[in-house]
């Protein structure tokens, strides 16, 4: 049981950790310096957006938190210890855990100071709109210092010496900063890295605090991304703390080293987790539009997850004979063709509302439910020239979230109203079935 | 009829080995309340070690701890707040404040003493808010004095509390080490300097190779040692091998720039018949030194190795 002089203790030495951190220049310089530095690139690149940088937020804030918690925290901690800072503390009667937990306790204050600077700062330079869901951003604050502190307490545990932060802090930090999603949008990244980033923390904590700066859904639907930063930072501070060395002079034993591989083990899993859940699904530049689909996220799209034509969802007839076509196909055909929404101009746009056609007659379980869904796909070749066709549903798989999608079509004589997200999910299913089929890899 | 108070400290056996290397073998000692108990040693004879197997920094293979009979290995909390320690391998934040410093560790313990009375005590009063950089190394060892002392405790550690300090610096350690005696504190005080355990210390144990291979008084260990006074003296004329062979007493001889060093049983003797000698060849001695044995010479007789001889070394 700690005693009420323990408390008071632990208390004064969280105070004087705060206080100690302003006197250090390197901890100002690196603390604040480098964030504000970090804004003002930012700023000279993306200042002419609108709004200017607030696309940017979660990428600025993550790299700020990364770098407090990965390299602030560690290299004042294995600074004490090789002082002998800790070797004292150790003296004391309380347990080593509560220093700890005091020094990681100020580190969240320090870094929530930064944070805060950096937001000010953005607004009052550049404009930035201050975060959408602000109380949501505190909570994604927590969760994402809680990981990269899981992180730091790590580092400092299995670095010697200072030269040894630097130089592990930097084996987590490049590879966030350049193929993690942080530095460089995911939607600049090659395929393969967009893939790696979803095995790295980095993604979801951009994921986490963007969506609390301009997202209006807020947290809503960043579940995954939570569980996964608490996950990889709980594996990490347990590792930490039981790696930790209060003695420069102690070596962790190889038993102990084991802990270390437990840290990456969860990187591994979040990573598996996210791969088998189809969550790490090309990322397209915003506003890009179907133009900027390359041949490798065309390659990236699978089909695994399709249900056979004949099953209960998504059914499909097979292509209809020119000879014997059915009647009720060459009527669907024929009203679909004077159908406005399948004749707007945006491409995109048209192909959406096609496919909200087949979803709906899918979801309504219509008597010709799988001849619609081939109407639509015959329609769909006779409107839009094959390359297009193919760019046009690539990009609405790969960009779920983006468009339109229609949910009623009394005037094709499908009479029900599902819910849109029903109607998107669907569309985007027959999309899949359809540019499988153009693509050749699905046989029709 | 009551019984004695406990030892301020009692180490029973105590082992710790690191791989293959001994660090302390079955060492056993007892520091009596009030005494300042010296642990001489060379760097690697073990003195780090057992000091902190007894402040509970390292788990001992074998053996016993008490601090004022608490049982360290069983209650180390108890031990912890009982016991009060300088270490040697030990430093503060570069910005932090004595008075800080002493506020922190204070803030920890129910009965504490003020930080602004240690301040003054340890005459830090007027460096009480510079940072710990801009501290001297006597007056940073004059805090850690200050620190050991915090908690109030009757047993003190303090492992080598004066090295690197410059004479001046060391002498007023001595004079703070001194005053915490006569305070009634139990001290346990391990060094590298044998004048300053022979000042300081009630008893001392000699620490070789993770042994202790002797503990007694300072005097007790001098008189017990079979070296013998040694003469050192110049002269203006040389004087001949044989002559100073045949001084009453002298049992070895080596010759030094311009005289002799010489071992004798009886220094008075010895000097009274080399003033005849001198005198009768109209000879002059330009300076003469006793040296009477000391620990130095104890340490020599029991490791085989020379004190000054293996300081050096570990300095190079």
């Amino acid at each position: 049981m700690i005693r009420g002089s323990a408390i008071a203790g632990l208390l004064r030495h969280f105070l004087l950790t705060l206080r100690l951190n302003i006197r250090s220049t390197q901890a100002l310089v690196y603390g604040y310096l480098v964030p504000v530095f970090f804004l003002l690139a930012f700023g000279s690149v993306f200042r002419a957006d609108t709004p200017p940088l607030l696309s940017q937020v979660g990428q600025l804030l993550t790299i700020t938190i990364l770098g407090g918690a990965c390299f602030g925290l560690p290299t004042g901690l294995v600074a004490e210890r090789e002082r002998g800072v800790w070797r004292r503390y150790r003296l004391l009667p309380v347990p080593t855990g509560g220093l700890l937990a005091g020094t990681l306790l100020a580190r969240l204050v320090i870094v929530a100071s930064a944070v805060l600077l950096q937001l000010g700062l953005a607004r009052l330079i550049y404009g930035t709109p201050l975060p959408l869901h602000p109380m949501q951003g505190i909570a994604a604050y927590f969760v994402v210092a809680f990981a990269f502190l899981g992180l730091g307490l790590l580092v400092a545990a299995l670095a010697g010496d200072v030269p040894a932060v630097q130089a592990l802090g930097q084996c987590l930090f490049l590879p966030m900063i350049m193929i993690g999603g942080v530095g460089v949008p995911l939607s600049a990244l090659p395929i393969w890295a967009q893939r790696l980033a979803g095995f790295m923390p980095g993604r979801y904590a951009v994921d986490v605090l963007q969506r609390c700066a301009n997202d209006p859904r807020g947290l809503a639907g960043a579940g995954f991304s939570l569980i996964a930063l608490l996950v990889i930072g709980a594996a990490a501070g347990i590792a930490g703390n039981k790696l930790f060395r209060w003695d420069a002079g102690r070596r962790a034993g190889r038993r102990e080293l084991a802990w270390a591989g437990v840290a990456l083990l969860a990187w591994l899993a979040v990573g598996c987790a996210a791969l088998a859940t189809g969550r790490l699904k090309s990322v397209l530049p915003p506003g890009g539009g179907y133009g900027t689909i390359t041949d490798a996220q065309m390659e990236s799209i699978t089909y695994d997850d399709l249900t056979g034509d004949n099953e209960l969802v998504t059914r499909l007839a097979p292509p209809f004979n020119p000879a014997q076509r059915p009647a009720f196909a060459a009527e669907f055909a024929a009203k679909l063709r004077d159908w406005p929404p399948g004749r707007v101009a945006d491409a995109a746009q048209r192909v959406r509302h096609l496919l909200s056609v087949a979803a709906i007659a899918d979801i309504s379980a219509d008597l010709h439910e799988a001849e619609i869904g081939r109407v639509v796909f015959e329609e769909l070749q006779l409107r839009v020239d094959p390359e297009r066709l193919r760019l046009v549903l690539a990009w609405i798989i790969l960009q779920p979230d983006e468009g339109r999608f229609l949910t009623r079509t009394p005037e094709l004589g499908l009479r029900r109203q599902p819910p849109e997200p029903l109607v998107r999910e669907r569309s985007i299913y027959y999309a899949k079935k359809y540019l499988g089929r153009l693509l050749g890899k699905i046989r029709d | 009829m009551s019984s004695p108070p406990p030892a301020g400290i009692r180490v029973r056996a105590l082992s710790k080995r690191y791989g293959t290397i001994a660090a302390a073998q079955e060492v056993s000692f007892e520091v009596a309340p009030g005494e300042i108990f010296g642990l001489l040693g060379l760097n690697g004879a073990g003195k780090t070690t057992v000091i902190e197997c007894l402040l509970g920094l390292r788990e001992p293979d074998a053996g016993a701890v008490e601090i004022e009979g608490i049982d360290a290995r069983k209650n180390p909390a108890e031990a912890r707040r009982r016991v009060g320690a300088q270490l040697q391998f030990a430093a503060l934040q570069d910005k932090i404040t004595p008075r800080e410093a002493l506020g922190l560790f204070a803030a920890f313990y129910p009965a504490a003493a003020r930080p602004g009375d240690l301040l003054e005590q340890f005459d830090l009063t007027a460096k009480a808010d510079a940072p710990f950089d801009s501290l001297s190394g006597g007056q940073r060892q004059r805090l850690f004095l200050a620190l050991a002392v915090v908690n109030q405790p009757q047993v003190l550690v303090l492992d080598e509390p004066t090295a690197g300090l410059d004479p001046r610096a060391r002498r007023e350690l001595h004079r703070l080490i001194i005053a915490m005696k006569s305070a009634g504190r139990t001290i346990l005080l391990s060094t590298h300097y044998l004048e300053e355990a022979h000042q300081l210390c009630d008893r001392i144990g000699i620490l070789h190779e993770g042994r202790l291979i002797a503990t007694a008084r300072p005097a007790d260990l001098i008189a017990g040692a079979r070296a013998t006074p040694r003469l050192a003296f110049r002269t203006t004329q040389p004087l001949a091998a044989a002559a100073v062979a045949a001084l009453p007493g002298v049992t070895r001889h080596e010759p030094m720039a311009d005289g002799w060093s010489l071992s004798t049983q009886d220094a008075n003797r010895t000097i009274g018949a080399l003033g005849q000698l001198l005198a009768t060849g109209g000879n002059e001695m330009l300076d003469l030194q006793i040296h009477r044995p000391s620990l130095e010479d104890v340490f020599l007789e029991l490791t085989g190795r020379a004190w000054m001889e293996t300081t050096a070394e570990e300095q190079r």
